[in-house]
């Protein structure tokens, strides 16, 4: 019986063990046995978290300004598990920008974006700006005093960029104002545009991975008798899995300590005596503060094309000093400003 | 640079970015759950008042407390920016370094709150001081106590008494709701209130030989008199000639919009056997759904609109005071402004009031035309629009003919006779001039102030045991079987003494009153049985 069936699914499937094992089993180098260096799975996973309660929340969340707000708070007052779903989507989306920076952090000073892997640099930039994206347009979603005004802010400074700033403004909104239409169009590009974008830019991200293989890092003190990789499967997927099973600990323990709350809802007429963004935008919030908005704009807008074109600009510096390290100086710098201003936005009251 | 390097160069900078990270997180966490009113806010004291708040918070920790709660901490508001005087205020005096005054007044709120102040002085609350010269007060102040202080007439055990403060009853009872006059003590031994001082618009007293005479302690502070504060009553009479205290329902020093929403704290004044609007409001539905549902009244909102803040129950403030829906939310500190009916004095006037917000009560219709600026229809009307967040048109239509009718019944079959009866005893010369000196004073007290009040308050707010047990009921019982008793003893005695035509006069009125249809039916069995051999 088991027999026939086995040939049954072989003759619809023909897909052998065999090749399905090789398929899978990327020799996967010994580093990423520290997890540390394999933080590339963590925001992958975290995203199927935030896809999982996403569409539990989507059940109950109404896009439009009379209903947005009443809907956050029937899903946080009233919905059976509503506000611990709500805050493991809020606090997932916080891991999971924290796990691609500290990814991104890893590829950078282990120059792991070099030769040949300049494109899988340039699609994991985007990944981390759609990313962000999918933060900002969620956070506008709860239609609560600041995320409404943070909307407002966010708005105007796109308006600010030259030349497409207008155009932007009149996208993100649908209109000259925020109007009726803006939560919907923020809602649609929360939940199905950006997240299909990072699913084809995580597919695209790891089939270059799977192609150039992962960068190997060979530490000096390694025993050259041993082998220099092991099995993906099953020795990788359970250094995943262990990593998985202590974010989802944390996630929840975060989540019943700190649940999301619901501040006061949006007044169109009444502009708050303290507009904050989500945190992963205080380091470009300050840095507005501190300069000119022009400036501001064009220099954020420099930074970010610096860094999508890093491998070719640490290529040149190389080039030019003779030495190796100019970007990890130079990547020691970046993260003492990130964090710095990240903190000093969050000391200060304005 | 080593790969060994990098490594740690890698953990430490991630490590860096882990730490500010959980910082960030901690900071914005605390936003948020200041934000949603799950935490107290954090607040900073001015610069103007940082001094104060240092040695305040060692010395009077309470005041301190209470002032980091509020609204005001949170907006940088301090101690000085409210207590600050000039010096020409007569109650101003230094201290350390600030110029201030103890008692903050509705003059000092307007600096910033102009348009509460001025609702609020237009409102009977503002006037509720004026009890100092009426019927209630003469209670307190002759019956119930002396308005001169007296000697004991026996030792009270472990004090040396010299002298009773006859005073006392008026100063702990009437003042503290109503408000006192408030008098500093003069060097020669006198009290200086507002009338002394004849203080101008800015509050500054003209009569400056006057203000000369304050007494000061060795601090140079003035001397408050006890008789007048401390008081917070609803109607006090200032020195610098504003009326009333915001702090008698927003209580010092955490201004709390929370607490004036809530009935317990009307119910510092408005309840007991006279006016028990509190009691009533617990009993009627208003209040059961509000005892329920009180965790979900969202009672921390900023406006606190009813029908966009909540819609669970209502309270004092929601019908008398509170911003709706239906009138764009806009607050009013007038109280008196959806109010159609006053039920306070013996008869029930409808609330057409003039410009001061006085009941107009001349019955001349050319007159009132002409004195009348906010109708009692009006008022029903702006009273509606609350009603119908929760009722339909007709529900409440109906319910206010409920009420009408109650108030119109309890008028013309007992208020109004009885006060007619009062006045043919009075014109008869058959009771003295003096209140509350003869038994049937205090009986027609009792019948109107006690429970005709109890029962017109029960009947407005839907409290039918209030309405009839502790009302109607107690009100005929008075008028049957103490006063119209007691009104025939008072003509038999002045019978008996040879005052035939007053006796005569009284007993006419008596007996119209109770030939009167609606009072036929107490009689009639007894004459019946008079008239049968």
């Amino acid at each position: 019986m088991m027999t026939r069936l086995a040939a049954w699914w072989r003759e619809r499937v023909p897909v052998s063990g065999v090749q399905l094992r090789e398929l899978t089993n990327e020799p996967v180098p010994n580093h990423l046995k520290k997890w540390w260096f394999a933080l590339g799975g963590t925001p992958a996973y975290l995203f199927v978290v935030q896809i999982v309660t996403g569409i539990l929340l989507a059940f109950y969340y109404q896009p439009a300004p009379s209903t947005a707000y009443e809907s956050i708070r029937f899903i946080t007052q009233d919905v059976a598990y509503g506000w611990y779903f709500r805050s493991l989507h809020k606090w997932g989306a916080t891991f999971m920008i924290a796990a691609v920076i500290l990814h991104q952090m890893r590829v950078y000073f282990t120059c792991a974006y070099r030769r040949p892997r300049e494109l899988n640099w340039v699609i994991g930039m985007c990944l981390l700006m759609t990313t962000l994206l999918t933060g900002f347009t969620g956070y506008s979603l709860v239609y609560e005093q600041l995320s409404y005004w943070g909307a407002q802010v966010a708005a105007n400074i796109s308006n600010a960029v030259p030349v497409v700033g207008g155009v932007a403004k009149h996208m993100l909104l649908g209109g000259e104002v925020y109007n009726e239409r803006t939560l919907p169009r923020l809602y649609i590009l929360h939940a199905a545009v950006l997240p299909t974008t990072i699913v084809l830019l995580v597919i695209v991200h790891v089939a270059f991975i799977r192609v150039h293989g992962v960068t190997e890092l060979r530490f000096p003190d390694e025993d050259v008798a041993k082998p220099s990789h092991y099995d993906f499967f099953p020795d990788h997927l359970y250094t995943e899995l262990s990593i998985g099973l202590v974010l989802m600990i944390l996630l929840s323990a975060v989540s019943t300590i700190f649940p999301a709350m619901i501040g006061p809802k949006a007044d169109p007429l009444t502009t708050p005596e303290v507009i904050k963004p989500e945190w992963f935008f205080y380091v470009s919030f300050r840095w507005l503060k501190l300069f000119s908005l022009t400036f501001a704009v064009l220099s954020t807008g420099f930074i970010v094309l610096a860094m999508f074109a890093w491998p070719w600009i640490d290529s040149a510096l190389r080039r030019l000093t003779g030495s190796d390290d100019a970007s990890v100086y130079i990547g020691i710098v970046a993260t003492f400003l990130l964090v710095g201003l990240t903190v000093w936005e969050a000391v200060v009251e304005h | 640079m080593t790969l060994r390097m990098k490594q740690a160069l890698i953990a430490a900078l991630g490590l860096l970015f882990m730490v500010s990270l959980i910082f960030v997180q901690w900071m914005e966490v605390a936003r948020r759950r200041e934000e949603a009113g799950v935490s107290v806010k954090r607040v900073h004291a001015p610069a103007s008042s940082a001094a104060c708040v240092e040695c305040h918070a060692k010395v009077s920790t309470g005041i301190i407390d209470h002032w980091k709660g509020s609204t005001h901490a949170e907006k940088g508001v301090g101690c000085v920016e409210c207590h600050q005087a000039g010096d020409a205020d007569v109650d101003a005096f230094q201290h350390y370094g600030a110029t201030i005054a103890t008692i903050v007044t509705p003059k000092d709120c307007s600096r910033c709150h102009r348009t509460e102040a001025d609702e609020f002085m237009a409102s009977h609350h503002a006037k509720a001081g004026n009890i100092l010269a009426s019927l209630d007060n003469f209670l307190a102040e002759t019956v119930e106590g002396a308005r001169e202080p007296f000697s004991p007439h026996s030792p009270t055990l472990g004090r040396n008494i010299t002298m009773v403060n006859g005073m006392a009853s008026a100063e702990s009872g009437c003042k503290q709701c109503h408000g006192a006059k408030i008098a500093l003590e003069s060097t020669d031994g006198a009290l200086i209130t507002v009338d002394d001082l004849k203080p101008n618009e800015d509050g500054i007293p003209t009569a400056r030989d006057v203000a000369a005479r304050v007494k000061r302690n060795e601090e140079g502070r003035p001397m408050l008199h006890s008789s007048s504060w401390p008081n917070t009553g609803i109607g006090r009479l200032n020195l610098d000639g504003s009326r009333g205290s915001c702090s008698a329902c927003h209580s010092r020093h955490d201004f709390s919009p929370r607490r004036a929403r809530q009935p317990e704290n009307c119910g510092k004044c408005h309840l007991g056997p006279d006016h028990p609007q509190k009691e009533v409001y617990e009993e009627s539905k208003h209040g059961v759904a509000y005892r329920d549902l009180f965790q979900q009244m969202n009672l921390d909102a900023k406006d606190w609109v009813l029908g966009v803040d909540y819609s669970q129950a209502p309270t004092c403030a929601t019908c008398h005071m509170s911003g709706h829906s239906r009138n764009g939310g806009k607050i009013t500190h007038d109280p008196g402004r959806r109010i159609s009916w006053t039920n306070r004095p013996p008869v029930s006037l409808v609330m057409d009031t003039d410009a001061r917000g006085a009941v107009v009560k001349t019955a001349d219709p050319e007159k009132r035309r002409e004195e009348v600026k906010s109708t009692w229809q009006e008022k029903r009307d702006q009273m509606t629009q609350v009603c119908t967040h929760c009722h339909a048109q007709n529900y409440v239509t109906a319910f206010y003919r409920q009420y009408d009718d109650f108030v119109l019944n309890y008028n013309e079959k007992f208020a109004k006779p009885g006060q007619q009866l009062m006045a043919a005893l009075r014109q008869a010369k058959l009771i003295t001039d003096k209140e509350f000196d003869e038994e049937i004073e205090w009986t027609w007290f009792y019948l109107w102030h006690h429970e005709g009040r109890r029962a017109r308050h029960g009947a407005s707010m839907m409290a039918p045991d209030y309405a009839h047990w502790h009302g109607m009921y107690e009100v005929a019982e008075r008028f049957y079987v103490e006063m119209i008793p007691q009104a025939r003893e008072l003509a038999r005695h002045a019978e008996s003494e040879g005052k035939t035509e007053e006796a005569k006069t009284v007993l006419t009125v008596i007996d119209a009153i109770l030939a009167r249809p609606e009072h036929a039916w107490f009689e009639s069995q007894k004459a019946e049985k008079a008239a049968t051999p």
